[in-house]
């Protein structure tokens, strides 16, 4: 018996399941995009030119956090508020800060605890009301627009804080900015949250099966509410370090993130209904899509073409994971 | 000649041989009962008439002439209608498209409301007396009682004309005088040919209204008797068979330590339970199936909300209010059914067994220390003799047996107090379920309380010290000891026995703090 626990995989096994995994792959795909860049275009893959789309690809992979938890927790598990709440936290953030670093703490503070407050009534509407998640935060959407509209009074105020602009913008260490350590610690804290705290394992048992989990003893509402809270408080954390890229913010600066930060992680190989996947390949999803980005960019591709491209190689992408995650099972 | 013959049925799941070579003989212009005990095939058989289950191998024969029933069209196309417990009505829709659904009279392609309508109100008339003044075609089944709805199912089937009509359990949620309306029906039916196939665990019903009964018995078919010549004790000796003797759970020196005493417990589908379970003795849940065993089980666990009564343990009252709170307070459920209710299919094993207790090995209160967690997983695989690949493989890599016994073993390394087990040996192959006895046995020796519920009423014999009845959510009547034997076993749960029926005897049901030893 004891034989039979502690015996290992033989290494075909093994190798067969790392070349499966999704992590692998989407790592994979994101070199291959830059070695097609480097070909299209020399310099595509220069030092210089991949640590710039890291750091661009750090305000979607950080977005992209809340999205992962959100979607792990299951019962179809969606936050479609995210870019909206970006938005908020960067204009709240701006017009705190005010340009000064003085604000700083303030300017970081207030915005995270309005991202939380969101993220609250998300979850609370999603499982004390029981609206659907998809329903719930579309609406959110709607109603964080509204505020949007109200305490800017349609032009957007205040400035970055030279700190957070400097964060994001100036080469610290080994040429990269200050903000990709950031995320890397992120990345770190985020996997070790997930799998090896009590509230992670607790969110992969919910996603799982949530009536297994309460049957379990394990307080379902709670850890469901805490999920969009995450991502509530994501959703500001990326949208502050996107107004310290930017500066001065605008009405819709981050709006647009909302989509891919569920492409990047569906791509990570988290699997939409939740239970199965981690952050690290949201990580590298987050990471594909921008590089892949950047390529069309780069290939002077009108706009217009460049979103249909893009669409297309997201649905391509999609089909292949959902094959694959029929053939194992 | 029959109307209809089946002969040579068999239908295996997996390792279970649900039918192994059942044959049923129906007559135009009779009632039929099916009967046997839990899992002798009765439903398995009728599904199969029905098309709704494909048998492994099957003859049937209709007016003498083969056919083949594959799916429930071809049932429906040779004119045999099913009304099961479960209902198939739509509860959004209105009664009269419900009644006609599928089958709606077309003009041109659309559907024809009016052609419809009159054979709807002739039908909802002819039930009138069950359904009450204020249902029409107009009324929305969601508005109905669980009674009304039967019967709206019942006139669905009806409706359709059938040659042969398969009532399973179809009494089960109506009223006594709604039951008549059904017999008056039933006998209207078959005046004008049509072979009614009865089934009902109410054993006074299948002798009133049946003319014959073919009786199944763990897959076989043992005998068809005709109803006139017989009587309800012979039915029941039918049914039960000589099987052998359980060999029963040798008699430990129980204490008079109580460590479980629920009063007057009532939660959604029980009523008015009162239970005792002593230190290291097994309680078994008998009856048919669906008689609240399970909404017992959940009661006590705190899963669903109890409407009335107390629990005390070990002395103390404790108030399972929540699935949290019980398993605070060291309640354990391993659930009726594994797959939905126990297991993270997706998931490693080493975190199912792991979730329940992982608050108590916490690095400050929040960090998990993988060698501890391995550890003990690895030492709980041991213990209850899992086998598995490793502690990563994903829980779906199992077989039934053993995932059964991860979700004990996740419960037993809470240290639970008391143990609540649901049917643990569903779907179960023999050889793990004797490792699941000798677990069970050795919980209940280390002091844990166990309460067992079983379909089996072998399992029941063999494992338990006491065994309370359940029928229709209350407490029938109390077997202890060299009492609990298969055949009383049967016959409690069908109703039939010393004459107490309809009243629970207090003095066994509910033994007044442990004095009765």
């Amino acid at each position: 018996m004891t034989a039979a626990t502690t015996q290992r995989a033989g290494m075909p096994d093994r190798l067969r399941s790392v070349v499966r995994n999704p992590v692998v792959i989407a790592s994979i795909i994101a070199i291959a995009l830059v070695v097609i860049g480097q070909i299209v275009s020399p310099g595509f893959g220069s030092y210089n030119q991949v640590i710039s789309m890291l750091r661009i690809s750090s305000f979607l992979g950080i977005i992209a956090i809340g999205q992962t938890i959100v979607i792990l927790s299951g019962g179809d598990g969606i936050d479609l508020s995210v870019g909206k709440v970006a938005t908020l936290g960067a204009i709240v953030g701006a017009r705190v800060m005010d340009g000064t670093d003085a604000n700083l703490a303030g300017g970081i503070l207030i915005p995270l605890l309005v991202g939380a407050a969101i993220g609250l009534v998300n979850g609370l509407g999603i499982v004390y009301l029981r609206i659907p998640p998809f329903v719930m935060t579309l609406g959110m959407l709607g109603v964080v627009q509204g505020i949007i509209l109200a305490y800017t009074g349609g032009a957007a105020a205040g400035r970055a804080a030279p700190f957070l602009t400097e964060l994001v913008n100036t080469r610290w260490l080994l040429g990269a900015p200050g903000v990709l350590f950031v995320w890397i610690i992120l990345i770190v804290l985020v996997t070790l949250v997930l799998r090896r705290t009590r509230p992670g394992w607790n969110l992969y048992a919910v996603g799982s099966n949530r009536t297994a989990a309460r049957l379990s003893g394990i307080r379902v509402n709670s850890t469901v509410i805490g999920a969009y809270v995450a991502s509530g408080v994501c959703a500001v954390l990326g949208g502050l370090l996107l107004l310290g890229y930017t500066e001065s913010v605008f009405l819709n600066l981050a709006d647009g993130y909302t989509l891919p930060s569920i492409a990047a992680v569906v791509i990570g190989g988290t699997l939409i209904a939740g239970g199965v996947g981690g952050y690290l390949g949201s990580a590298v999803g987050a990471i594909v899509l921008s590089v892949l980005q950047s390529l069309l960019t780069t290939l002077n591709m009108p706009a217009s073409h460049r979103t249909i491209v893009n669409g297309v190689i997201l649905l391509v992408l999609l089909a292949l994971y959902g094959r694959q995650r029929k053939l194992r099972s | 000649m029959p109307l209809l013959s089946m002969t040579g049925v068999h239908k295996r799941y997996g390792g279970v041989r649900a039918l192994d070579g059942a044959s049923l003989s129906l007559e135009a212009g009779e009632v039929h009962g099916l009967l046997g005990p839990n899992g002798s095939g009765k439903s398995t058989l009728n599904k199969v008439l029905a098309g709704t289950v494909s048998p492994d191998a099957a003859t049937i024969e209709l007016d003498g002439q083969p056919i083949t029933i594959g799916k429930p069209r071809d049932a429906a196309a040779r004119g045999i209608a099913a009304v099961y417990q479960q209902l198939s009505l739509v509860d959004s829709l209105t009664v009269g498209r419900n009644l006609t659904l599928g089958v709606e009279p077309t003009r041109a392609g659309f559907v024809d409301n009016r052609a419809s309508a009159a054979e709807i109100d002739e039908v909802l008339e002819r039930l009138r007396p069950g359904l009450g003044p204020g249902v029409t075609a107009t009324t929305e089944v969601s508005s109905l009682t669980p009674g009304q709805q039967q019967l709206v199912e019942i006139a669905k089937a009806v409706l359709r004309r059938p040659r042969i009509l398969i009532l399973d359990e179809a009494t089960a949620s109506l009223h006594r005088d709604q039951v008549q309306l059904l017999f008056e029906i039933i006998r209207e039916l078959t005046a004008a040919g049509t072979c009614v196939v009865f089934v009902s665990h109410r054993l006074e019903e299948v002798m009133t209204i049946c003319d014959r009964a073919t009786i199944l018995r763990t897959g076989r078919t043992v005998a068809t008797l005709t109803i006139a010549e017989t009587s309800e004790s012979e039915l029941v000796r039918t049914m039960v068979g000589d099987v052998a003797q359980a060999e029963r759970r040798a008699e430990l020196a129980r204490t008079d330590d109580m460590v479980l005493r629920v009063r007057g417990l009532t939660a959604p589908g029980v009523s008015d339970v009162d239970l005792d379970v002593h230190r290291g003795e097994i309680l078994g849940l008998g009856g048919l199936q669906g008689q609240g065993q399970s909404e017992l089980l959940l009661a006590l666990f705190g899963a669903t909300p109890i409407r009335a009564g107390e629990i005390e343990l070990n002395g103390r009252r404790v108030a399972n209010t929540s699935v949290v709170k019980a398993t605070g307070n060291g309640f354990a459920l391993v659930p009726g059914d594994r797959g939905s209710q126990g297991l993270f299919m997706q998931r490693a094993i080493q975190e199912n067994l792991s979730i329940v207790s992982l608050r108590r090995r916490l690095l400050a209160a929040l960090g998990i220390s993988m060698r501890r967690e391995r550890g003990v997983a690895a030492d709980a695989v041991q213990r209850l003799s899992i086998k598995i690949g490793g502690l990563d493989d994903p829980v779906t890599s199992l077989s039934g047996g053993n995932a059964q016994k991860v979700v004990i073993a996740k419960w037993l390394l809470n240290e639970p107090a008391v143990v609540l087990l649901d049917d643990p040996t569903k779907g179960v192959d023999i050889s793990a379920k004797a490792e699941i006895y000798a677990i069970v046995r050795e919980l209940a020796d280390s002091g844990v309380a166990v309460i067992l519920n079983s379909s089996d009423d072998v399992e029941l014999a063999e494992l338990c010290d006491r065994v309370i009845v359940l029928y229709e959510g209350r407490i029938r009547t109390q077997l202890v000891g060299d009492e609990i034997t298969s055949d009383r076993l049967v016959a409690a749960a069908l109703l039939i026995g010393e004459g107490d029926q309809g009243t629970v005897d207090e003095t066994v049901a509910a033994a007044p703090d442990g004095s009765d030893r």
